[in-house]
């Protein structure tokens, strides 16, 4: 036959289909595959009379398949038989047990697989109680049977064999697997008739079958975890650690976070917070507050840890410690997640600042030397649960809390001059402040989606506090020069006691309409109540005396409607709101010398408005985008600013309240379009903005000529306004190896300010310009260079000669390299220029930091790592700060050189990149 | 046993009478893209990333697109619904080209994809994939499936593909098809997309429903290219640590 086979020519394969009664099956599906893979070569169909014919078949063996609904699928090796004709004759389906189809594939909706006469079972696929044995799992299946001893039957037949993975599990019992094995680790259950043991051993077939059955395992690969520890040793003292460690699985998620060093880090690293908090690192639907932007209000707090989302260490020196622990707990329907976070930080800050103050015709200058050694500490417990009550209902509980506690000692060295260095006063202040704070925020959100698509309900209460406590020791020693009648001593013990809690509710219905519309109506409410209690006491050696003019107790209540409605239209990418809100301030604020007082002076202040919102979010084809609104922001004054109080903690710098302010609003416009694209990698986007102040809340500052003591008051001003426009664009130079982007922004400021009761306009134009250059031309060597240029012109209405132009300009250069032996350099080179021509400032600040590493141990899961921090010495902790009516400038006494050796143990692995990481 | 037999005579005219009408109707599908599962194969990210991906998005990443597929015995057209599904917030999101009509008859494919910044019109004929077919049944939206297995090499993805014999059209979901029968589920990677039918409704389908419009307007290219293109891309994209699967219908 094989023969005849090798003398070509096709062949026709044909047959009859029929079940086991002979009766014919019409439309039965006939397939060839090739052996070897199971290649489908060839199908057809059986006509009415169940007959099939395949014309024009290779010559080869073939397996022959039927497949026919509620019949096994029907299998048979093929070979072509001499002649153009080979007739299979009938083939017999049987029929699929209806009790393995109706439980297996209805019920359970798992794939069954049949090869020959073996059943295999999608174990997954039959739910058993979280802690159940195989034998509770194999009851579920259908047709097998486990009686109460544990003997197991399949299909009437007793069962013989269990065998884990195709092997024997600790010998021949077959309880052994069946009792011992968790139901989780399972993933299929294989039912055959396999081969007995003695035709095994023997080799030779003695055509007996005994019922086996045989479990797969679960890959473990959703299970796992790791752990990552960095210590680190540096010149000048330094030291810095780290461990984390992550253990989940598809439902639960812990992990441990601790640091601590003296490298200025206080904040965890983007990566270490998501590592902590895993899926819940990124909560977007947690906010109570429904309804469009315009209006709303705000009160943020940051009693929850944030991830830091760049920037470098923090200014003066810090000591950090911090450590924390999270669980989340996810099963889709229910997730719960607990965390908490401790973390300290000691700063030391050094700071001596100079200003310029400029008066209607005139100006003077003060000098600050002053030293702060703070320490503060945060316990952060945190608590969230969601859970999905149905397809259509959702409740969310959110409990997150803070409890501070901290010190800070001040001691300042402070002058002011005039003309030509004539110093008029000078004084020495030496505080010490002990504070304790409570703050906590609870959130209960209810969701409901309606059977109508589109159509939702959402409704939010919410309960916030936040209590301080504060005690200060202030002693300064104040001279003026030209007027020693002012000279005084100050002593004294300020006691503050403050409460705030604020019950939030909103509601919001979303209503579909001429289904391209949605009508959403919603309903803020906010009740805050702050209460104040300031004792003041003049300490003498005589003893204490309470200061009746700084003593002070305040209440404030504050409650917020906001009621709105707004359509949106939706349809292809094209998203168009408008809409409409009232809102209604109401502020109740009363205040006395002490709570005990029989008579309160009281300020009340309503104030109601109507804020527009407008928005276009267009999602245009081939990546491009295109945004604008317009909303009107209106804010509240704070309490402080409303309460007709002194405060003269620093005689040369007297606050004073008004309580006659009203809420500032701010319309603001801002547009944008976004493009890339994907097939050259080109991208660009350009944004415009533009804003408005009304009764814009700003503070008045009254010189006094004579002895130059400052006393600020807010008002209300209206005209500020600022606009601008940025834009970017990027391309490769050569495709994967170079890419260059650019980017510009012009900006325009008017800010009103008075001084001495002379309105004071302050025009600030800037224009910035920067440059990209990113060169990856292989693993072994990147570059990625960056330069920004930035030119600023500040006009001042009054006092002209005080006009100044700043200009800034940032080089900065970030080199890897890859040498052998898994030897990885780095160098981060950051130059910048900063020239104010008015105070003659030119000043330069290279700072280079490098580092050298090498990835060891086994798996890479080791590093050793050399860094040398700001190499030349020049990180100054300089700032500047231009406002409105004066000009400072500050320097920090701040870490600087200083070098670093560091280990890194990561269970992972550590990936060395000379790459940056683009994400995803 | 004559309950049986009754039962399976009942089943076979049922079965018989039903064929009559099994080729021509349409199936919605549901297409559910789990993208961390996606992007856990790009060859660039470290497994720290992926992991650190997986655990903050990994319970989360579910993103769903109905799709349509109109057929009769000769032709078919799948795409997305004629009425736009909104998102869950219900804002409208831009739909990228995907058209994609079949002609069995005379063996042509007309796809009509946008895909890295341009919308290419694909016109060749109709392209073959070694399907293997296994040994595994389920049910998928009420039809007996069978297995079959193939691999799409330019985008590296292993295909799963569960098709009902009896409704004996070559056709299915994405650019798929070529089997004994309707392509009913359709699995990439094990899970990391599947387009499952939803609802199989047999019906008269007329033929301007599946006529392809004269006025599809792309770049004409042929299949070779539009795999040349896709692999080029592909290449580009891992070697720049770029994400390929942001521009192109994955």
């Amino acid at each position: 036959m094989v023969v005849h086979a090798q003398t070509g020519g096709r062949f026709t394969l044909k047959g009859v289909v029929t079940d086991t009664s002979g009766a014919v099956l019409p439309e039965a599906t006939v397939m060839l595959l090739l052996p070897k893979d199971s290649s489908l070569v060839n199908f057809g169909r059986t006509n009415k009379e169940g007959v099939f014919e395949l014309k024009n078949l290779k010559r080869a063996q073939y397996i022959f398949k039927v497949s026919y609904v509620g019949f096994v699928p029907y299998q048979e090796t093929v070979n072509p038989k001499d002649g153009d004709v080979t007739d299979l004759g009938r083939m017999k389906m049987k029929v699929l047990q209806k009790e393995l189809y109706e439980v297996v594939i209805k019920t359970a909706r798992a794939p069954l697989s049949i090869r020959g006469d073996t059943v295999e079972f999608d174990a997954r696929a039959f739910k058993v109680p979280p802690g159940s044995t195989v034998e509770d799992l194999l009851r579920k299946l259908p047709g097998m049977q486990v009686d109460a001893d544990g003997n197991i039957k399949a299909q009437g037949e007793e069962v013989k064999r269990v065998t884990v993975d195709g092997k024997r599990f600790f010998g021949d019992d077959p309880k052994m697997a069946t009792k011992n094995l968790p139901a989780e680790a399972i993933n299929k259950v294989q039912v055959f008739n396999g081969k007995t043991e003695q035709s095994k051993v023997t080799g030779v077939d003695d055509g007996k079958r005994e019922k086996t059955v045989n479990l797969e395992l679960k890959d473990s690969h959703k299970k796992g975890g790791f752990g990552k520890a960095i210590a680190g040793v540096g010149t000048d003292k330094r030291l810095e650690g780290k461990v984390s460690y992550n253990r989940f699985d598809d439902k639960q998620q812990f992990a441990l976070l601790g640091f601590g060093n003296n490298t200025n880090q206080s904040g965890i690293a983007r990566n270490d917070y998501q590592d902590f908090k895993g899926s819940q690192s990124f909560n977007w639907g947690d906010d109570g507050d429904f309804g469009f932007n315009s209006g709303r209000y705000y009160g943020g707090d940051d009693i929850t840890i944030q991830p830091n989302w760049g920037g470098g260490g923090s200014e003066g020196f810090t000591k950090n410690f911090a450590g924390g622990a999270n669980y989340n707990y996810d099963n889709k329907k229910t997730k719960l997640s607990t965390s908490y976070f401790y973390n300290q930080t000691k700063a030391i800050m050094d700071v001596r600042s100079s200003t310029e103050n400029f008066l209607t015709n005139d100006s003077y200058s003060s000098l600050a030397n002053s030293k702060t050694i703070g320490f503060t500490g945060n316990h952060r417990p945190s608590f969230r649960f969601e859970k999905n009550i149905d397809s259509l209902n959702t409740i969310i509980l959110i409990s997150n809390s803070r409890i501070n506690a901290g010190d800070d000692h001040f001691d300042s060295y402070q002058r002011s001059f005039r003309n030509e260095g004539v110093v008029t006063n000078q004084s020495t202040v030496k505080n010490f402040s002990e504070y304790s704070s409570f703050a906590m925020a609870n959130l209960l959100l209810y969701r409901h989606k309606f059977k109508k698509k589109g159509r939702n309900f959402a409704a939010s209460i919410g309960y916030n506090i936040n209590n301080a406590d504060e005690n200060k020791d202030l002693s300064s020693n104040n001279v003026f020069f030209q007027d020693s009648a002012r000279n005084s001593i100050i002593n004294q013990l300020n006691e503050t006691e403050s409460t705030r809690g604020n019950l939030k509710g909103s509601l919001s219905y979303i209503e579909p309409f001429a289904k391209k519309f949605f009508w959403e109506t919603f309903y803020n409410y906010s009740m805050r109540k702050d209460k104040v209690d300031r004792d003041v006491f003049d300490v003498s050696d005589a003893g204490r005396e309470v200061n009746p003019l700084l003593t002070r107790f305040y209440s404030n209540d504050f409650t917020y409607n906001r009621v709105g409605t707004s359509v949106r239209y939706s349809n292809k990418g094209l998203n168009l709101s408008a809409g409409l809100a009232g809102v209604q301030f109401e502020l109740r604020g009363k205040f006395a010398a002490d709570k005990a007082a029989s008579d309160f002076m009281r300020v009340t202040k309503s104030y109601f408005t109507l804020v527009p919102n407008v928005s276009v979010n267009y999602d245009l084809k081939n990546n491009r985008y295109l945004y604008a609104e317009y909303g009107l922001n209106v804010r509240e004054p704070s309490i402080t600013d409303l309460q007709p109080i002194v405060d003269n903690s620093n005689p040369l710098f007297i606050t004073e309240g008004n309580p006659d302010l009203i809420p500032s609003s701010t319309h603001s416009v801002y547009a944008g379009y976004n493009m890339f694209n994907p097939a050259n990698f080109i991208n660009l986007y350009i944004g415009l903005s533009y804003n408005y102040n009304v009764n814009q809340i700003v503070y008045n500052r009254t010189v006094n000529v004579e002895n130059l003591i400052t006393t600020t008051r807010p008002i209300n001003v209206s005209g500020g306004y600022s606009y601008g426009s940025y834009g970017g664009f990027g391309f490769p130079l050569k495709k994967t190896k170079a890419t260059m982007n650019l980017n510009a922004s012009i900006n325009y400021n008017n800010n009103i300010t008075y001084i001495n009761d002379v309105e004071n306009e302050t025009n600030t134009n800037s224009y910035n310009f920067g440059t990209r250059l990113d060169l990856t031309p292989s693993d072994a060597f990147t570059f990625y260079g960056n330069a920004n240029w930035g030119f600023s012109n500040s006009e001042y209405s009054i006092n002209t000669n005080q006009n100044q132009k700043i200009f800034n300009a940032t080089y900065g250069a970030d080199v890897n390299a890859k040498g052998p032996k898994d030897i990885y350099f780095n160098a981060k080179f950051n130059y910048r220029i900063y020239k104010n021509d008015q105070f003659g400032f030119d000043q330069k600040l290279p700072i280079l930091n490098l580092s050298v590493y090498k990835i060891v141990l086994k798996s890479k899961k080791g590093e050793i790592r050399l860094t040398a921090n700001d190499v030349f010495k020049k990180n100054l902790g300089i700032t500047q700060n231009v406002n409105q009516n004066y000009y400072t400038e500050r320097r920090v006494a701040t870490l600087s050189r200083y070098f670093m050796l560091s280990f890194t143990y990561n269970m992972r692995g550590v990936t060395a990149s000379v790459r940056r990481s683009n994400n995803y | 046993m004559k309950a049986v037999l009754i039962s399976i005579l009942l089943l076979v005219t049922v079965v018989f009478y039903a064929d009559a009408q099994k080729t021509e109707g349409e199936i919605t599908y549901e297409r559910v893209f789990h993208w961390t599962r996606v992007y856990s194969r790009l060859s660039y990210m470290s497994q720290e990333e992926k992991d650190r991906m997986k655990l903050t998005w990994g319970n989360d990443d579910e993103s769903k697109q109905e799709m349509l597929l109109i057929f009769n015995d000769k032709q078919s057209y799948y795409s997305y619904p004629k009425v736009e599904t909104l998102s869950e917030g219900g804002y409208s999101w831009t739909k990228e080209e995907f058209k994609s009509y079949r002609d069995y008859e005379n063996g042509k494919m007309t796809d009509l994809i946008a895909m890295l910044g341009k919308t290419y019109l694909i016109e060749d004929s109709l392209q073959t994939f070694n399907w293997k077919v296994m040994n595994k049944i389920k049910e998928v939206a009420g039809y007996m499936c069978m297995m079959a297995v193939t691999e799409d090499t330019v985008k590296g993805q292993k295909i799963t593909a569960w098709f009902a014999d009896n409704i004996p059209v070559s056709g299915g979901p994405q650019l798929f098809g070529g089997l004994p029968g309707m392509i009913l589920e359709l699995d990439v990677n094990d899970g990391d997309i599947v387009t499952t039918a939803k609802e199989v409704k047999f019906r008269p389908v007329t033929e301007e429903e599946l006529a392809i419009p004269k006025k599809l307007k792309g770049r004409k290219i042929n299949h070779a290219k539009y795999q040349e293109l896709m692999s080029t891309h592909i290449r580009d994209s891992i070697k720049a640590h770029r994400n390929p699967f942001w521009s192109i219908p994955y």
